[in-house]
Order: structure tokens, then C-alpha cells, then sequence
């Protein structure tokens, strides 16, 4: 049950699921979260590839790097989506036509 | 065997929760299935050995990004958490028309295929095999790999992470309108 | 190399004989005494919950020269039974307007957050669940999920108490959780390595021997531990989240019956655990005070008793703190944390990396008697 394949099926679907999320929902923070899914999906390639391919350890360097751009990310993000929501009263990104008002 | 549970746990935890992050409505219970499915991705770096990816998983997910998220939803007012069309299967007409739907099923039809055949592949290259308890630390061994090979994508990401906190400290600062 | 309590007790001759007894089945002997050892741990932990109520209640009479609890059984020791019986019993109502799934969810999740932290903690150096190699890392990490759930009871409530609470209590923990990091990550430079056997084995021997005594720098940051600690258990005078003159009760107003009971348990069970990985971590945690070469069961059981009286004399100062010190403003909160205790943890922490550069990882004592 436990090797490479089933690792990267369960990427497939972290990453399909994200661009769904990503693709059908219109809640800026709900975008966000699909944003977290599809960098996690890679960061669980990295690792599985690392464990069982090429068995040294830079696979955990890049998904602990991955882990910290998806924090830096998702800070700057939610930053963005709290100014825009004092700007326009909702966080429908259908609502975001403007780049300044 | 007890890593065999942890796999299929987490695995099930995983992907179960990521699902239901798409097709919830409540934003809110989003965010906390987002939390049980970086949770179960903590338990499949625990299978792969990956202690401190795991715990770093952890930390700072659920201690950091998941809590800034709930206080995003928040903070952008509780009437728009079930807003104009989330709903996946309620918007897809919206999405298009039979053109544009057949085009898309093709498209996904050939991604589905190049997948499973890139999959068959990988399979056929590396076959399942048994691992056993050895989990060697990986604490030392990335450290000295974070100071050493990749010290310059080690700095760089504290210059990332200091830019991000003042970025976002200014950014979400409220200003006097006018 | 992760020692576990199954690795340890596997050195002795009756592991075999109990071998023989479950047919040589290694894994089934394994998770019995996973089991085992859990239940003693979880049923030893909701009893120092429990009695962490009634001591709560007693010291604070003795401070205030009351009485206390003095019906139920002998000095009314009984009374954090009596308590939960009432919680049982009690209607377990939820607000009519309340967010279901979450308000059933973050009881459960504060349980869970606590508990999970239980299976690093070392009682002894041979006696802890698992000495994980990311041990003190885990414990940070998996201890976040308090702050999650007091978030989500105070926002799904649904009432404006229970959210301030919620809000304050989750910024409160996520920005107190960087000088409680910080001043581990001191402790973690001193030791070489983030498990607790690591820790422990560092500071055999003498109380000279102890973290805190080690160089000026981990003695200041026991205290910034402690003062974060607080902060991140929401004990007065941090206790904001639940301030009762203001917000009624903070996030777990809204809270009846067992699902308070979870929350009044994880709360008294965590600091439980701060501070016994304070004492782990600074105070020498089981060591016995001399060094002593053999490894016998009897020891081990000795060096719990040493570490819980450690973690419960700490226990004592932060009750004691409670109902000594007036709670602080929301501002002063924040101001603590980021202008003074942060930028003390950074200093402490490149402070503890030039003193092992510069002693050569020698401690106080070690320059001042010239042992090794």
C-alpha cells in the first residue's frame, strides 16, 4: 500500500482539489486556502520523491522552504483581503476590478 | 503495520478533508478542514520519516496560518461566509456553455490520461517496497544541509519573512479615508 | 534514534517473559504497553486537572484567609469530584444560533491539543512515551491547537463575549508563542538536540549542573519561559480570554456541562505541562540530585516522583501568581510581548550562542570550580 505511487496519487488530488477550490469559489480567503493545498501537494512530492528516490535530505529543505514562502504568502495575503474589505465591504474577488481607486 | 494505519489514516484524513474544503459552503469550516488536511499531510511526513518536516508542518500551520485565516473570515464580517455562488455545483451554468464544457472535459480527459500514464511509469520504476522502522534523525542532517548547500535560499528566506511581516503590517494598517 | 518506554523497558528479562506471554508477537507487546502506559498517563493527568481546581480554590482562600472547600471528604479533597458529577449532570444546552459543528469541535480539539502533548513529556529519562529526536518542537507545535480552539469557541458561540474572548485569546497565544519559542530555542543551542533525553541527560549530577544555572542568559530566559508560559496557558494575570469582570467568561461563556468540563480541564492539564517542561528543560526535570550510575526501575520511579513535585511546586507559584497579581490591559498585553519580551529572547538567544563560543560550551560552574 505504501510507496511512491500511492504518495503522489494523494498529491494528484491535494493539487486538483486546490485548483478547484481555486477555480469555482469566489471568497478571496477561500482562494487562499486552495493556494495552501496546491503548495502543500508539492511539498509532499518533494518529501516522497526525497524518501524514496534520491534518499538524501534536500527534498525536506525544499518543502521546508515551501513551507515557509506558503506562510509569507498567506500573511501578505490576508493583509491584502482584510485593506480590501475596507474598501469595497465584501471579499468577492469579482469585486476586485479596480488596481487603485 | 502501525505505520501502515498511520498512512492509511492520514492519507484518508488527507484527502477527505481537502474535499470537503471544496465543497463546503461555510468559509469558516473551510478553514478547519484545511486544518484536518494539513494535520493528515503531517502524518504522511511521518510515514516518509520526515520528523521535522512533519512538526514544522504543524507549527506552523496550525499555529500560525490556519489561525490568521480564521482571523481573516472574521474579520471580513460574518454575513459574506455563505456568499453569491460558492456553491460548486450551483456554479457551474454560470460557468460557461456546452462549448466551452465539452472543451473543458476533453482537456481534463487528456491531463487524467498523461497523468495516469506518467503514474504507470513511476510505478513501474520504483515497485512498492517494505519499509522498515528505520527512521534515521533528519534534525542534524538538515541543519547542517540549511547552513551549508542551501545557505543562500536560507537567507533569503528571512529577508522573505521580514518583508512579508512590514509588507503585511503595512498593508493591513487602516488609514483615514479621503 | 527514537527511544521509546517499549525500547526501554526491552532491556530487562521480564520484557521477554512477557514476550512469551503475547506469543512472541513484538508489536501486540508494544501497543498493550502503549495502551497501558496512556491510560496511567491520562488518568494521572485528569487527576491533577481535577485536584489543580481544588488547589486553585484552596490557595487562594489561604490568601485570602477563607476557608476553602472544606465539605466534601477529608479538607474537602473530594471536592473536584463532586464538580464533576454536577458537570455530568448537568443540560447541555447550546445557543440557538450557535455555529453546531464547530461549538461540538472545539472542546474536543483543546482535549486533544493537551493530551497529545502528554505522550513527550519525560517523567524519567527512561520513563517517557516516546523520546522523540523533535521532541520540545512537537510539544510547541501540537500545543497550538489550544489556540485554535479557543478561537473557534469564541466564534462559534456566536455571542459578542465569547468572540472578544476568542479574538484575544488566540492573538494572545500566537504572539506569546514567539518568546516561549525563542527562550526553548536557547535552551535547545545549550543542549545540541530537541529531545528531551537530550535535555535531561545534559544536566545530570548537581543542581549547579541545571540549564538555568548554566550562564546568565538561561537564567533570564526561565523567566521569559515562565511569564510566556502564563501568557500561553491564559492564567492571570494574562487570563484576558476569559477576564470574568469584563467578559462574563471569555470564550467558553456560552459553554454548559461536560463540554466546559473539557475546557476547565485542558486548561489546568496544560499548565500541568508548562510547567513540566519548564522543569524538564531549566530545573534539572527528574534527575536525581547526585550521579549515580545504575539503571534500575525503582530509581525510575523516583526520578517521576522528583519531576512531579518540581512541575507541582511550579504549579504552586502560578496559582500563587493568580492571586497575587491584577490582570492587564489588552495594550499592556501586547506591548510586553512584542517591545520587551521578544527582543529580550532574541538577545538571550544570540547571548547563549557567544557564551558557547566563547567558553567553549562551558557552564558557570564549570569556570568557577574548573570540573571537567
Amino acid at each position: 500500500m505504501m510507496s511512491l505511487v500511492s504518495y503522489l496519487i494523494i498529491s494528484l488530488i491535494l493539487f486538483i482539489v486546490g485548483l478547484v477550490v481555486i477555480i469555482a469559489r469566489k471568497n478571496i480567503v477561500a482562494i487562499l486556502l486552495g493556494i495552501e493545498l496546491i503548495l502543500n501537494a508539492a511539498a509532499l512530492n518533494f518529501v516522497a520523491y526525497s524518501r524514496y528516490v534520491t534518499n538524501n535530505l534536500d527534498g525536506h529543505v525544499f518543502s521546508l522552504f515551501i513551507i515557509v514562502i506558503a506562510a509569507a504568502e498567506s500573511a501578505i495575503g490576508l493583509a491584502i483581503v482584510i485593506r480590501f474589505f475596507q474598501i469595497k465591504e465584501t471579499i468577492h474577488i469579482d469585486e476586485a476590478t479596480q488596481l487603485r481607486n | 503495520m502501525f505505520i501502515q494505519l498511520l498512512f492509511g489514516l492520514s492519507a484518508l484524513l488527507t484527502v477527505g478533508c481537502a474535499i470537503a474544503v471544496a465543497v463546503t459552503k461555510n468559509i469558516m469550516h473551510s478553514c478547519v478542514f484545511l486544518l484536518g488536511s494539513l494535520l493528515g499531510i503531517a502524518g504522511l511526513y511521518a510515514t516518509l520519516g520526515a520528523d521535522f518536516v512533519a512538526v514544522t508542518q504543524i507549527m506552523v500551520y496550525v499555529g500560525g496560518v490556519v489561525i490568521l485565516m480564521l482571523f481573516a473570515v472574521m474579520l471580513t464580517g460574518g454575513k459574506d461566509f455563505v456568499s453569491r455562488a460558492q456553491n460548486l455545483l450551483g456554479l457551474a451554468p454560470a460557468m460557461g456553455n456546452k462549448w466551452t464544457f465539452s472543451v473543458g472535459l476533453l482537456v481534463g480527459l487528456v491531463v487524467i490520461l498523461t497523468n495516469v500514464k506518467l503514474i504507470m511509469n513511476i510505478a513501474k520504476a520504483y515497485p512498492a517496497k517494505v519499509i522498515g522502522n528505520d527512521f534515521p534523525s533528519t534534525v542534524s542532517q538538515i541543519g547542517h544541509l540549511l547552513v551549508k548547500e542551501h545557505v543562500l535560499a536560507f537567507e533569503l528566506s528571512s529577508v522573505l519573512l521580514l518583508g512579508a511581516l512590514v509588507g503585511a503590517a503595512i498593508i493591513a494598517r487602516p488609514r483615514k479615508q479621503g | 534514534m527514537n527511544q521509546t518506554i517499549v525500547s526501554y523497558l526491552s532491556q530487562y528479562e521480564f520484557y521477554d517473559s512477557l514476550l512469551c506471554l503475547f506469543g512472541n508477537n513484538e508489536g501486540l507487546l508494544a501497543f498493550v504497553i502503549y495502551l497501558l502506559v496512556a491510560l496511567i498517563i491520562i488518568g494521572f493527568s485528569a487527576t491533577v486537572g481535577g485536584l489543580g481546581t481544588y488547589a486553585e480554590r484552596k490557595i487562594s482562600a489561604d490568601l485570602q484567609a477563607r476557608m476553602g472547600p472544606n465539605r466534601v471528604g477529608p479538607y474537602g479533597l473530594l471536592q473536584f469530584l463532586a464538580d464533576g458529577v454536577k458537570m455530568l449532570t448537568k443540560e447541555d444546552i447550546m445557543p440557538f444560533t450557535a455555529d453546531k459543528f464547530l461549538f461540538y469541535l472545539a472542546p474536543m480539539l483543546a482535549l486533544v491539543g493537551v493530551f497529545a502533548t502528554l505522550a513527550v513529556l519525560p517523567w524519567s529519562n527512561g520513563f517517557m512515551m516516546a523520546d522523540l529526536n523533535v521532541g520540545i518542537f512537537y510539544l510547541i507545535a501540537i500545543s497550538s491547537l489550544v489556540g485554535v480552539s479557543v478561537f473557534l469557541g469564541g466564534y462559534a458561540s456566536n455571542s459578542k463575549w465569547s468572540m472578544l474572548g476568542g479574538m484575544r485569546g488566540a492573538s494572545q497565544i500566537i504572539s506569546y508563542e514567539i518568546p516561549v519559542t525563542l527562550s526553548i530555542l536557547a535552551i535547545t543551542l545549550l543542549a545540541g538536540g530537541m529531545s528531551f533525553g537530550t535535555i535531561l541527560s545534559h544536566q545530570e549530577g548537581t543542581i549547579i549542573n541545571w540549564f538555568i544555572f548554566h550562564n546568565p542568559f538561561a537564567f533570564l530566559a526561565f523567566f521569559i519561559y515562565a511569564i510566556g508560559a502564563l501568557a500561553e496557558t491564559n492564567r492571570a494575570p494574562f487570563d484576558l480570554p476569559e477576564a470574568e469582570s469584563e467578559l462574563v467568561s471569555g470564550y467558553h461563556t456560552e459553554y454548559t456541562g461536560l463540554r466546559f468540563g473539557f475546557f476547565a480541564l485542558a486548561e489546568y492539564i496544560e499548565v500541568f505541562v508548562v510547567c513540566g517542561v519548564g522543569a524538564a528543560l531549566f530545573l534539572g526535570g527528574g534527575n536525581l540530585p547526585f550521579n549515580i550510575q545504575i539503571d534500575i526501575i525503582p530509581l525510575q520511579l523516583v526520578q517521576v516522583v522528583i519531576f512531579i513535585t518540581k512541575a507541582l511546586l511550579l504549579y504552586y507559584v502560578v496559582i500563587w501568581v493568580r492571586w497575587t497579581l491584577p490582570r492587564l490591559r489588552v495594550d499592556q498585553l501586547m506591548s510586553i510581548c512584542w517591545k520587551y519580551l521578544t527582543p529580550m529572547a532574541i538577545l538571550n538567544l544570540v547571548g547563549c550562542a557567544i557564551w558557547l563560543v566563547v567558553f567553549n560550551g562551558k557552564s558557570m560552574a564549570d569556570l568557577v570550580f574548573g570540573s571537567h
